[in-house]
């Protein structure tokens, strides 16, 4: 592995933490005050900065150092995360975020952001924390084992660590300042073998040290255990390396010990005043390990067994703490054995990565390959079909070993297929999260306050859908508050919450994802988009439009409610955007909104865009694939169960009830007179919008699962046709839309995709 | 209670005071309570805190028996160890060396 693939995983890692802090931000939001969560929220950034450090990012280092120190007061009870505090906290971890990304794909960051962040940040831990608290540091372990090789014997020196370029940040590094050290071990640490005298040593080497050993709690010889911790120490070290490199001495212990780092007020004299302490000698070589107690030279290597050493120790304390992820401390003190002399980085990925992963150990694959892997299975499917078929024409009586064998080759193909599209699936989760920073930014520029709540963030998708997702959701989040919600004031006046609420919702529904964005707000002005469309002569003055189909005009291309165009939203290509990109991912949006109360914008989308389970009808000798998720039922009609309904319009009575009968070949012009039903089959489909239909069709061929070949991008789109297969004697079948005909079928014919009616 | 015996007991440390010797020095130092000692922490070559804290609660615990527990010899690593975490053995040096 060289260094960038390295630093690849590392900024993926970063995502991963990245999203981990941002949701245990937004739990802190709502009131969840689990120590658990706080420790989660510093963890992250607290993975970040060591990695970021072991690759020498230094702004990122800086600006997550002053976070960590700042979460670090939350973790201990010394600032209170107050929606206030939060709401600085949310916006740092955008500030990381870009950092982040500025780190990998080069490019700036506003720099005054993340200064005005220092800033803020710094105020609020030193504003609440006149006496630091003697609250233990708690990070879990795992995350403190992912920055340890970037440690090297003498603490942590490789960190880089520059604030020059935030003056208000750290106290100069220069100058050497004088820190007041209170180091409790807990007998955990020496349970696991570590050792105060150790940690001592490496704290001894970041400056000039003074030390006093409280020995108030030893008790006398009889009544002691010997494997217990009495000892603690007052130290006062005057170093230049900063508070930092004093934590990361103990940084494998923080777990095991009560550790107090506070920045002397005066100088070292000041603190000496108090206790007496004894100064530590400057040379401690004698104490070094590797001196005359072991025989072993090993002065090259001293520094990677050193590291194993720390990492194997710090692993050990991990398994202790949690027995469930004592594998991973296993696999974490195993890493640097195979790794450390090769690249110590590696190490830390290694474990930093089973740290993210949790309890199921994941790979990361390139998704070129899945989607080369789904491509090839995919073709496996149609050629497996094929295979069938040209077996069932050509021996009619084929013996039963043949078919038995084919029967299980399909069984076989179709569990490949479904496992590979599993490997697709991924939750809604990150695009989500994503959204909650696009609500806090837009409702701090526009000066609203807004509320994201979202829903379902586990539904899982085709990988492909969640990519293409994000922006029309983007598009329609900054629509919804910029547009959607209300200022507070009018709010208030409404008789509202002042703070707006912007629901993001996904669930499954009928073999889709259904994601669901309602606002709060004031709904769509009909009056104003009515007028809009006048002025813009995308309608006709006197046209007579039902209220459906004036918010279906805000999918018009070129057209914006906004007065003016703010930087915002209301540049003129959002919506029809917005919808063309549903659109091209086989989706569907549609609107409902009552004024004063919100609207509600739907979008639904398949799951994947690889396969479907079908029906293989056939309408006026055309092969057609009906999406076997929409049917409900299938049924011969009778004739005394067909009825009239004025001049065109048919229903079927199903059970004592009726439905609307659509002959599919007519919607779509196969023919142009409409079937006898009695010849053909019903297909009972639930649409969209609710309600059944019953779609009549000439005959059913057969159930099989068809690969999607997108019609879009190798022919064009044709209304009511979602896309197209090839069927197994190699034909292209139209796999049917069926809301498109649904909802053709109430304007009679299906019109061209500009069509007001919200189709798609 | 507290007779005075001027025979000390003599105790060698192991040159590796660490967690494994901290529970036998423990035991080592049990076995002679009631008597002077003086210790011999010449081989000493690396000192942990666990040990630290025995002899330190061995010097109280004689301190309070009125009986004397002195560090007959010292290495120098025992002393820098000493020094390091902070522990003053200077008034526990035997004088007679």
């Amino acid at each position: 592995m060289d260094m960038n693939e390295i630093k690849e995983i590392f900024f993926q890692e970063c995502e991963e933490q990245l999203a981990e802090l941002e949701s245990g931000l937004l739990k802190l939001n709502d009131g969840d005050r689990d120590p658990e969560t706080v420790n989660a929220v510093f963890r992250a950034v607290h993975s970040i900065k060591g990695g970021a450090g072991a690759f020498g990012l230094d702004d990122l280092v800086s600006f997550a150092h002053v976070f960590e120190t700042t979460l670090d007061c939350v973790r201990s009870n010394r600032l209170e995360p107050n929606q206030d505090v939060l709401k600085v906290m949310l916006r740092s971890a955008d500030v990381l975020a870009d950092l982040t990304n500025a780190a990998r794909d080069g490019g700036n960051v506003d720099e005054a952001r993340s200064r005005q962040l220092i800033k803020e940040l710094e105020a609020l831990a030193n504003g609440e924390m006149p006496q630091p608290a003697p609250e233990p540091a708690k990070a879990a372990p795992i995350a403190q084992v992912a920055p340890a090789p970037a440690a090297n014997d003498d603490g942590f020196q490789p960190v880089a660590f520059s604030f020059e370029d935030f003056e208000a940040a750290e106290p100069p590094t220069i100058e050497p300042s004088t820190y007041e050290i209170v180091f409790r071990p807990k007998s955990e640490l020496y349970a696991k073998g570590n050792d105060a005298t150790l940690l001592l040593r490496d704290l001894s080497r970041l400056g000039e040290m003074s030390i006093r050993c409280d020995m108030d709690r030893l008790p006398a010889l009889d009544e002691m255990n010997p494997e217990a911790a009495y000892f603690s120490w007052k130290i006062s070290l005057k170093t230049d390396k900063g508070e930092e490199a004093i934590r990361s001495v103990f940084e494998f212990a923080e777990w095991d010990c009560e550790l107090d780092v506070t920045l002397a007020s005066g100088d070292a004299s000041d603190a000496g005043q108090e206790l007496p302490m004894q100064p530590v000698p400057f040379d401690l070589s004698l104490l070094d390990e590797g001196a005359p107690a072991q025989a072993e030279a090993i002065e090259d290597d001293e520094q990677i067994v050193s590291q194993q050493h720390d990492l194997r120790d710090a692993a050990v304390s991990t398994a202790a703490n949690a027995s469930n992820v004592l594998k991973m401390a296993q696999t974490a003190a195993r890493a640097p054995v195979e790794n450390a002399k090769a690249s110590p980085a590696s190490a830390a990925q290694a474990a930093g990565q089973q740290a993210a992963s949790a309890a199921t150990p994941t790979i990361r694959v390139d998704l070129d390959r899945v989607d080369r892997l789904i491509n090839l299975v995919g073709e496996l499917v149609i050629n497996q079909a094929m295979l069938s078929q040209s077996v069932i024409e050509n021996d009619t009586n084929g013996t039963s070993s043949i078919n038995m064998g084919l029967e299980e080759l399909q069984q076989l193909t179709r569990e490949i297929q479904d496992s590979v599209m599993a490997i697709r699936a991924q939750p809604v989760k990150p695009v989500f999260q994503r959204m909650s920073r696009i609500v806090r930014e837009i409702a701090d520029m526009t000066g609203k306050s807004v509320r994201l709540v979202t829903e379902g963030e586990n539904t899982e998708v085709d990988k492909t859908v969640i990519d293409k997702l994000a922006e029309p959701l983007t598009h329609m989040i900054r629509n919804a508050v910029d547009h959607g919600l209300e200022t507070p004031e009018k709010r208030v006046a409404a008789g509202k919450n002042p703070e707006g609420t912007v629901r993001l919702t996904a669930k499954h529904r009928s073999g889709r994802i259904v994601i669901e964005l309602a606002d709060d707000g004031a709904g769509i002005n009909r009056e104003k988009v009515r007028q809009k469309a006048i002025d813009n002569d995308l309608i006709a003055a006197d046209a007579n439009l039902s209220d459906e189909e004036i918010d279906n005009l805000i999918f018009h291309a070129g057209f914006s409610t906004a007065d003016k165009i703010s930087d915002i939203s209301g540049r003129g290509v959002g919506m029809d955007v917005v919808k063309r990109s549903i659109q091209a991912l086989g989706g569907r949006i549609n609107i409902q909104s009552k004024p004063g109360q919100g609207s509600v914008f739907t979008m639904s989308l398949p799951l994947t865009l690889a396969v479907l389970d079908g029906m293989v009808v056939t309408v006026a000798n055309q092969t057609l694939v009906v999406p076997l998720t929409a049917i409900v039922e299938t049924l011969q009609p009778e004739a005394s169960a067909i009825h009239s309904f004025g001049a065109t319009q048919r229903l079927i009575s199903i059970r004592n009830s009726f439905c609307p009968l659509l002959d599919v070949g007519r919607i779509l012009n196969f023919r142009a007179t409409q079937a006898n039903p009695v010849e053909g089959v019903a297909l009972l489909v639930e649409s969209e919008g609710g309600g059944q239909r019953a779609l009549m069709v000439d005959a059913i061929q057969g159930q099989r699962q068809v690969v999607i070949k997108s019609l879009e991008a190798n022919y064009t789109h044709v209304p009511g046709i979602a896309a197209a297969t090839i069927l197994g004697d190699g034909r292209v079948a139209l796999i049917l839309d069926v809301d498109a005909i649904v909802a053709a079928s109430r304007g009679q014919a299906l019109k061209p995709e500009m069509t007001l009616a919200a189709t798609g | 209670m507290a007779s005075r015996n001027n025979a000390r007991k003599p105790l060698k440390l192991a040159p590796v005071l660490d967690l494994n010797e901290a529970t036998a020095l423990h035991n080592k130092l049990l076995e002679l309570k009631g008597a002077p000692i003086a210790i011999d922490a010449s081989a000493v070559e690396r000192v942990g805190a666990l040990c630290a804290q025995v002899l330190m609660a061995g010097a109280k615990t004689w301190e309070e028996d009125q009986l004397s527990f002195t560090f007959a010899k010292v290495s120098d690593a025992f002393v820098k160890a000493t020094q390091l975490i902070g522990v003053d053995i200077a008034p526990l040096m035997a004088k007679e060396i």
